[in-house]
């Protein structure tokens, strides 16, 4: 009974952070509503039996992709920027298909994707994701490691480092 | 144990949420922000069924996505400083060079 009560309590502090996310004007706010929401959701992991992928949502995600979305906002000084609504028919429309491309996702889940619980105990700890992910997804991994190196370059090259400057 | 399919509604939920973030908002890294919340969504999704089919490779799958989340947040945030230094703004609709 006590997992039914975390789980509703967190997954309404998802849902509202997201939506303050969506509609608050000040993207400062935005990021920092972001952060509770990945942090409920990392809550949902340990309630999935995941533990190392909860420490992980809260240390890469919350951690440091938030904390560089804040140090962008911040040095664009954004909150100063007033964002102008969009046009009422984007607007309208925006709302309205997102409304309802929800509604229906979740009538659809729950008339048709309810299961039963597995039987018997996930253990899906550090140690057995380590294990499949340093023997059968080894090459996927070094892949990653490249795709993250390229990251660096073209942000580094992207975000003002101007090569006639320094020669 | 609480039922999947309660982790896929909250799933669709925040997922329905991105997406209204994305079509609404001009300010790009609001946009971008919903496009982190969708990608979270889906993560949600893969550990839900990961669960319910006792399956290793949705972990390792998430693993892989946050991975690329962090390198396309990198990159994502590069282009709007970048975007920011030629316009002096990051309302997407003013970067309409391209657009016909």
């Amino acid at each position: 009974m006590i997992e039914y009560a975390v789980f509703f309590f967190f997954a309404a502090v998802a849902v509202i952070f997201a939506l303050m996310v969506v509609l608050h004007r000040n993207p400062v706010v935005g990021a920092l509503a972001l952060v509770a929401s990945f942090f409920a959701l990392a809550v949902m992991y340990v309630l999935l039996e995941a533990p190392f992928l909860a420490a992980l949502q809260v240390i890469v995600y919350a951690g440091a992709i938030m904390v560089l979305f804040l140090f962008v906002i911040m040095l664009l000084n954004l909150q100063k920027q007033s964002e102008e609504p969009t046009r009422p028919l984007q607007q309208f429309l925006g709302y309205a298909g997102s409304a309802a491309f929800g509604i229906g996702l979740v009538y659809y889940l729950s008339k048709y994707a309810v299961m039963e619980l597995p039987a018997g105990p996930f253990i899906a700890d550090a140690r057995t994701v380590g294990i499949r992910l340093f023997e059968a997804y080894i090459f996927p991994f070094e892949m990653v490691s490249i795709l993250l190196l390229a990251a660096i370059v073209g942000a580094l090259l992207l975000s003002g480092v101007r090569m006639e400057e320094r020669t | 144990m609480i039922p999947t399919h309660w982790f896929l509604i909250l799933s669709a939920i925040l997922f329905a949420i991105g997406v209204c973030g994305v079509l609404t908002r001009k300010n790009g890294i609001t946009i971008f922000m919903s496009i982190e919340l969708m990608v979270n969504a889906v993560n949600l999704t893969f550990l839900a069924y990961a669960r319910q089919f006792h399956q290793i490779h949705g972990l390792i799958f998430v693993f892989f996505v946050m991975a690329i989340a962090a390198a396309e947040a990198a990159v994502g945030l590069a282009i709007f400083i970048s975007l920011f230094h030629h316009r002096a703004t990051i309302d997407v609709d003013e970067a309409n060079l391209m657009r016909w």
